[in-house]
């Protein structure tokens, strides 16, 4: 069902635009044209941030600083096995993905520990990603509060997650 | 950021050079490597999304959209423009339908429109931000996937504690953010200037 949601909506917006003359083809290079000053503009922001995630997660850094934070995850209800992804999750999309497959081949994918990791990665988002792109084209500098926030209520969820997992 | 940018990457380059330091470069390329296919991915989702957008200001979509939320969304981020709102808005739908990709574009528009010139962000921007950062996804669909595709009998299980779990960290989040934009913005009406709150949060 959800997989008719996606291209009915662009095909309704497609012919009220032509109804309505919104000049489609003009929108569609309008679009394009935005898009790619966008990704010039967000790309050196990416490069960078990945530049750092992909040291970090293959230098092996990744795993000692998880084990080094496992005791306090444990405190909290998260268990050790999960240690790695909890860390690398606000950093990067893929590399989370990558951890939460390994899970899946490792522990199962019904297992308790493969519920939480999808829970985990389902419900929360790339925290840093979001706070370069997301300000990359204004003159902010300065977040404030903003990340150390978003990084505690994505833990808070986290640690929800591997509770509702028990009983659900 | 750059205190953290320094420290993950030095904290990193050192231990490759202990354990393998012809890696280490190598590692650097291929992070920049997955930026630029990143970016040609994501060029090419941008310019789908942003050109249906513009169809969709043009028929006045993204207006009835926002007269929809409009409730929600002029309590939460007070005093923007209704242009900024509709982007807002925009934004919100398509993280709660699960494009993300089609999301971000939506959501630098409306940083654009909330910035105040300053180089510090703005108590809408940072909230604005913090709802985006916990996830608003009501079906995370592409997990579900690759669940299944890992042999899952029932791979849809993890939907109702992902949605408790995620309303559980924006609902926190957006708290937060409203209870520390709240002392500064006393110190705009009383016009005190005492020193900024939070100077630790800051360095990230």
């Amino acid at each position: 069902m959800s997989k008719f949601i996606l291209p009915v909506f662009i095909i309704v917006v497609l012919i009220i635009g032509y109804v309505k003359k919104a000049g489609v083809y003009d929108s569609f290079v309008e679009g394009s044209r935005q898009s790619v000053k966008l990704i010039l503009e967000i790309f050196p922001y990416i490069c960078a941030v990945l530049i750092a995630v992909e040291l970090f997660s293959l230098s092996g850094l990744n795993a000692y600083f998880s084990r080094f934070l496992a005791p306090v995850f444990n405190l909290l209800g998260i268990p050790s096995e999960l240690c790695e992804l909890v860390v690398i999750r606000p950093l990067s999309g893929n590399g989370s993905i990558a951890i939460l497959e390994n899970i899946y081949k490792t522990y199962g994918a019904d297992s308790y520990i493969a519920r939480c990791g999808s829970v985990i990665v389902g419900a929360s988002e790339t925290v840093f990603y979001i706070a370069t792109v997301y300000f990359s084209t204004t003159k902010v500098k300065k977040l404030r509060y903003a990340i150390p926030i978003s990084l505690f209520s994505c833990y808070l969820g986290a640690i929800f997650a591997c509770l509702l997992c028990r009983f659900i | 950021m750059n205190t953290m940018f320094f420290v993950m990457t030095v904290a990193s380059l050192i231990l490759l050079t202990v354990i393998s330091p012809d890696s280490a470069f190598s590692i650097m390329i291929s992070g920049a490597g997955s930026a630029i296919s990143l970016a040609v991915k994501l060029c090419a989702i941008y310019a789908i999304w942003l050109s249906v957008l513009d169809i969709m200001q043009k028929i006045g979509m993204s207006r009835a959209l926002d007269k929809l939320f409009s409730p929600i969304t002029k309590r939460l981020f007070k005093g923007e423009s209704e242009q900024t709102r509709q982007y807002i808005t925009l934004n919100f739908s398509a993280n709660l339908l699960g494009m993300g990709s089609a999301a971000t574009p939506l959501g630098i528009k409306a940083m654009e429109g909330m910035q105040d010139g300053s180089d510090k962000a703005t108590d809408n921007m940072i909230l604005f931000m913090v709802i985006n950062a916990t996830s608003i996804q009501l079906l995370p669909a592409t997990i579900i996937g690759l669940r299944s595709s890992y042999g899952s009998a029932s791979a849809s299980d993890i939907i109702l504690p992902s949605l408790i779990s995620t309303v559980i960290s924006t609902v926190c989040g957006v708290l937060l953010a409203k209870a520390f934009s709240f002392p500064s913005k006393r110190k705009k009406k009383t016009e005190i200037t005492l020193p900024q709150p939070l100077k630790g949060a800051k360095l990230k």
